[in-house]
């Protein structure tokens, strides 16, 4: 083969961009005047001092050359003018990977701080998406990948254990209370409440399976979780898979549709809330023909209606809340779990920047599944920790669970004195519950 | 109007030929951008604060307005505050192109003055931007020759543009500067489209459309930003 003939790999990705391109991406393409101000609103820039490479319009200009080489007039007729160049070798995918997959977490605080309303995180995550087609990925979103394809959920969980995950915790919930009622529904038709859960739930954290459970029963919910397309995450939004989103998300549509359900409820998860209720319907191209809303906002209803009840006083240590990236950023979703949290704890300490503003726990963008890059990562993670120190905090509460990860890696490794919950774990804890 | 010099009106004559240029290319550059395909988000409006309306993408679009809405402006009141006199020179020097031949507005002192200074800030900013270009080792990495070009002939431009002004008032006799001054807008006037200054064609685009998405999701909002 040709020196001057790109890789078959390299080829087939060029050849794979313009399914990416509309009209706002190629804004985002054209508009950057390489000002450098998103530097200082990265979490990997800003714990990278001595390396340049972790700015995100560098990040983002691994795209910007290749679209200018292929699309843009310039870049064409004089590519070394603007640096339009185009990916010649499989080494240069590789590089092209640890860039995409192992100094960004796709967390759109950049793009929220540039001036030209450039979505720098969505040209990252396109990067993902045309590497991943061709089989440039780490070790980790492959296999996530291929379990989502072959078993509709990201962690690889059997159907067969799946249940009977669901119907151990179930036989407790109705030895606890002694009550029937208690006991957690499968497949349950015209249910009011669809419950989605993250497959981390039921693989290591079955405790918020029981936790929602609980809250569902206390307020006579009539509700169901689903044998099938009840996860609610989705790892292409994290591998930048569109086919792979779109089919994930269909999972829960058509489970939604065949239950006959009249509202999807998506368990505490940032990124599982923003492919569900946000990217999903894009990804399939499908117009939102049915309900959704967080877990949070169900639980919140609750308690103003007065179907549960809740004494704040239970949960009396200083906590403060982590917005996730996802969350905040992408679903505009950060006043309903204050709102939460002021009704079941007392020492609620806000952190700063917070909201939209909010740091990344570096967990995101599917870093928790990518070893190779955990200390950048943890190097990372410093803002996160430093934010946390400084509210006094002994509980940090957040509303996804890689973010429960990435949080409770960062604690562990830079030592902090607390611990990380979800606001799921706060209403069980706060809840008044007939007899006990 | 301007004296009976020979090369003056062939020039002015360029830059108005330059103008149609520009705008030539500034509208198949548009239709170029307007044949990818449009977006539009398809779930339903965001939580409580998710709007449809058009309030959010024109709020998105006057962000150039309100540094107090974003962290990286808030921070960097200095650096928003030279972004401000850099492009008020761009405007000053536009609008001294195009209305050098109002010889009575360019000999009032006031207005002279008021271009002179702006424009001569402009300058001294755009100096400044070339010299943090050349040392943050983040902004060498990013910067294309495009970039470095970009900048350095704007310097010159608005260097010339002082010394046009100054010449209009009275203050230098030699009408080259004016030439000079002219000549070098007809060459950015061509050269822009094809470069990155024409950033500004596509922020009302890129604006408009990013609050369009966050509006819609209630991540961005008019109240909050």
């Amino acid at each position: 083969m040709s020196s001057s003939m790109p890789s078959h790999k390299a080829q087939k990705m060029m050849e794979l961009l313009p399914q990416k391109l509309n009209r706002q991406v190629v804004g985002s393409l054209l508009a950057c005047v390489h000002c450098g101000m998103c530097h200082e609103s990265c979490h990997y820039a800003l714990t990278h001092p001595d390396d340049p490479r972790m700015t995100p319009s560098y990040k983002a200009d691994q795209l910007r050359k290749i679209f200018k080489a292929r699309h843009d007039w310039t870049g064409r007729v004089f590519p070394w003018w603007v640096k339009a160049t185009t990916p010649m070798t499989d080494e240069d995918l590789e590089k092209l990977k640890d860039i995409a997959f192992g100094t960004c977490t796709n967390c759109r605080r950049c793009t929220f701080n540039c001036p030209m309303g450039v979505d720098t995180a969505t040209l990252n995550r396109i990067m993902r998406g045309l590497l991943t087609r061709v089989g440039v990925m780490p070790e980790g979103v492959r296999v996530v990948s291929k379990d989502t394809w072959e078993l509709g959920n990201q962690m690889g969980v059997l159907k067969e254990d799946y249940i009977d995950t669901i119907e151990w915790l179930s036989e407790e919930l109705v030895d606890e209370f002694d009550d029937e009622r208690a006991a957690i529904p499968i497949d349950k038709e015209d249910a009011d409440i669809i419950y989605a859960i993250n497959p981390r739930e039921v693989k290591y954290d079955p405790r918020t399976i029981t936790n929602a459970a609980t809250i569902f029963y206390a307020a006579g919910a009539n509700w169901t979780m689903a044998s099938w397309g009840w996860d609610q995450t989705n790892f292409g939004l994290f591998s930048g898979d569109d086919e792979l989103g779109a089919a994930t998300w269909k999972h829960l549509q058509e489970t939604f549709k065949n239950l006959g359900g009249k509202r999807l409820v998506i368990s505490e998860c940032g990124h599982g809330l923003r492919s569900t209720r946000c990217e999903g319907p894009n990804w399939a191209k499908t117009d939102q023909d049915f309900i959704m809303e967080s877990a949070v906002i169900t639980m919140a209803r609750y308690i103003k209606e007065g179907k549960i009840k809740v004494d704040k006083n239970r949960n009396s240590q200083p906590v403060t809340f982590h917005d996730s990236c996802n969350n905040a950023r992408s679903c505009g979703f950060y006043e309903e779990p204050r709102e939460l949290l002021e009704m079941v704890t007392t020492d609620f300490r806000e952190m700063y920047p917070n909201r939209t503003e909010n740091y990344c726990c570096t967990g995101g963008g599917g870093a928790m599944s990518m070893a190779e890059y955990t200390p950048r990562r943890l190097k990372s993670a410093k803002i996160k920790a430093d934010q946390i120190r400084e509210t006094g905090a002994r509980v940090v509460v957040t509303s996804c669970h890689n973010c429960v990860d990435g949080l409770s890696d960062l604690i562990k490794h830079y030592k902090l004195d607390c611990e990380v919950k979800q606001l799921v774990d706060l209403v069980a804890e706060a809840l008044i519950l007939p007899g006990k | 109007m301007h004296g009976d010099n020979g090369i003056l009106p062939i020039v002015e004559v360029i830059h108005w030929i330059a103008l149609g240029v520009m705008g030539t290319v500034y509208t198949l550059r548009l239709i170029w951008l307007f044949k990818f395909p449009g977006t539009r988000d398809r779930q339903l409006p965001g939580e409580e604060r998710g709007s449809t309306s058009i309030a959010v993408p024109l709020f998105s679009m006057g962000n150039v307005a309100m540094p107090w809405i974003m962290e990286s402006t808030r921070k960097n009141l200095l650096f928003y505050a030279s972004f401000v006199l850099f492009h008020l020179g761009v405007a000053l020097g536009i609008i001294l192109a195009f209305t050098n031949t109002f010889t009575a507005l360019h000999q009032n002192t006031w207005v002279a003055s008021l271009f002179m200074i702006l424009m001569g800030m402009a300058f001294l900013v755009s100096i400044g931007r070339v010299v943090r270009r050349l040392v943050s080792p983040v902004l060498r990495l990013i910067s294309t020759p495009d970039d470095y070009f970009s900048l350095l002939t704007l310097t010159v431009w608005f260097g010339l543009g002082v010394a046009a002004e100054a010449h209009l008032v009275g203050m230098l006799r030699s009408e080259i500067w004016l030439v000079a001054y002219l000549v070098a807008t007809s060459f950015f006037l061509i050269y822009v489209p094809f470069s990155k200054i024409s950033h500004y064609l596509y922020y009302p685009f890129t604006r408009y459309w990013l609050g369009r998405t966050l509006g819609h999701r209630g991540s961005m909002s008019v109240s909050r930003g």
